[in-house]
């Protein structure tokens, strides 16, 4: 089967002249068609990393990356952007302060603008039209990051980068945006990678989950696999503390 | 019950009142011609050294001229320079600052040491020289002082512009295939230009100084044109036997100077509040 994003053997450290960390060690991973991975880890663990690595927005020092087969690995966002788009945690501070939703919008299209695919994707997110002339620091944080799906949307990228995107959210907005997410994946097949410490989160929205420490990836697998019946005690762990954390 | 004015209503209100001020200097400058009667220039054998009367309000100097017509046309140079300079100094000072912190690497480093170089030099040591090298003139003035000024306008922008640079704003403008250009001209420069033009108002007071200083000591204006520093520096000779000469220019530079050094203050609070 053709997978939408592959990446092979990617390795990325950084440093000074005394001190080196290497971020990413081997991390092979693969994006299919219409699915939802997950990659869990606590902070520093790399997974951050990986995404703006496969975003284009740092190089790797080695390995491949490959979009539909084709590889982009050194390619900059400028490139990456035709097929892909990033979601970042403060959705806020991703729109200019001066502009309105709608520049924001428009600027991220590289099509011709449509109005009607605009609106059409505003009701798909669940927002209202009249926050188009409104700015940044005049929505919610919620209202900002479910524009920021919009906007990603609207771009016609085939896949979503998502980076903790639902961290800085109070709880009701948090399921907001998952509930968004999960509708589009069924009505859109959208493809999506999310960066996540909250592993219990990426159980209900992801299909398959990839789970990260010191730059490496320890587990992945599908959900029901890695949440039911976990092979590695870094998992375990980390599922130990989600349900510590529910109760 | 008394009623409690908020900071930021107080600010407004100091922000409309320096701005009125700031304009009612300006204008009264640029329509020097229409409220000022005698002229500037026409010197009066019969008048001089007149004190304030009604033909005269700030009297006359050394050779009849109308004082009160000299610091009005005076106001328009000292003023007319030290906009253009600051507004040079601006222009130059935020292009290189943009480009020092938007792409870094060589350029930049040449650049900030270059900056750091001039930092090294007070001001006015290196202006007085540098007028006394390229004589004396207004421009000569400007050029001496403006060597000087970009520096603090190339550090803000350099330093605004590199926190812009990574902005999740910009790293999406890139997603959707927007060149360094592009990014510069529409995300970056209106982004910085409130915190540098409101340092550009700090500076005309300062600059203001700096001018009337260099005049005052033969290097910036040359008489007879008038400009409030060489009209203090020219009447200090007869200080004694016509202090108008010299009070009037004098109350004309102080009131100026705090009025565009206050009106800065306002904006830095205003945008602080807003």
């Amino acid at each position: 089967m053709e997978h939408i994003l592959k990446g092979i053997n990617l390795n990325k450290t950084f440093g000074t002249k005394d001190q080196n960390i290497q971020a990413l060690k081997d991390v092979d991973f693969y994006l299919d068609e219409g699915e939802l991975l997950g990659i869990a880890g606590e902070s520093g663990s790399g997974k951050s990393t990986l995404l703006n690595v496969i975003s284009g927005l740092i190089r790797p020092d080695s390995g491949e990356l490959f979009y539909r087969e084709q590889e982009y690995t050194g390619k900059d966002p400028a490139h990456t952007g035709r097929f892909l788009q990033m979601i970042f945690q403060d959705a806020k501070s991703s729109f200019d302060p001066r502009f309105t939703m709608e520049c924001s919008l428009l600027e991220s299209r590289r099509k011709k603008t449509d109005r009607d695919a605009l609106c059409g994707i505003l009701k798909e997110v669940g927002l209202d039209e009249k926050l188009l002339k409104r700015k940044a620091s005049e929505l919610s944080g919620g209202q900002c990051q479910r524009m920021s799906i919009a906007r990603a949307l609207y771009s016609e990228a085939d896949i979503l980068l998502c980076d903790e995107i639902t961290s800085a959210l109070d709880v009701s907005s948090q399921a907001q945006v998952v509930e968004i997410l999960k509708k589009l994946n069924v009505e859109r097949k959208l493809s999506a990678i999310f960066v996540s410490h909250d592993i219990a989160l990426l159980s209900t929205l992801c299909t398959r989950i990839m789970v990260m420490k010191d730059g490496q990836v320890v587990e992945q697998g599908l959900t029901t696999d890695v949440i039911g019946t976990p092979g590695n005690e870094y998992t375990k762990l980390l599922i130990e503390s989600a349900r510590k954390q529910s109760l | 019950m008394k009623k409690r004015i908020s900071r930021k209503k107080v600010i407004k209100i100091k922000l409309v009142i320096m701005v009125v001020l700031a304009l009612s200097v300006v204008f009264l400058t640029l329509f020097a011609g229409v409220i000022a009667k005698n002229d500037p220039y026409q010197t009066c054998a019969t008048s001089i050294r007149t004190a304030p009367c009604v033909d005269y309000p700030f009297g006359t100097d050394n050779l009849g001229r109308c004082i009160f017509a000299r610091v009005l046309y005076g106001g328009r140079t000292t003023i007319a320079a030290t906009f253009a300079l600051v507004f040079i100094s601006f222009a130059i000072g935020t292009v290189i600052g943009m480009v020092c912190g938007y792409f870094g690497g060589i350029i930049d480093r040449i650049l900030m040491r270059l900056a750091d170089i001039t930092l090294g030099f007070p001001q006015m040591v290196v202006a007085i020289a540098v007028a006394g090298i390229l004589g004396g003139g207004i421009k000569s003035a400007m050029i001496a002082l403006g060597i000087t000024m970009w520096v603090s306008f190339a550090r803000l922008a350099r330093s605004h512009t590199f926190s812009i640079r990574s902005a999740a704003f910009v790293q999406t403008a890139r997603f959707a295939g927007k060149n360094d250009a592009y990014i510069i001209m529409v995300h970056v420069f209106p982004n910085l230009l409130a915190p540098v033009l409101t340092n550009a108002l700090t500076q005309i007071g300062t600059t203001m100084i700096g001018l009337s200083g260099l005049s005052f000591l033969g290097l910036g204006v040359i008489p007879p044109a008038a400009e409030w520093g060489s009209m203090i520096s020219e009447a200090r000779a007869y200080i004694q036997i016509a202090p108008w000469a010299v009070i009037y220019p004098s109350v004309a530079t102080i009131i100026t100077i705090i009025i565009f050094n206050y009106l800065g203050d306002v904006i830095m609070d205003y945008r602080e509040v807003r």
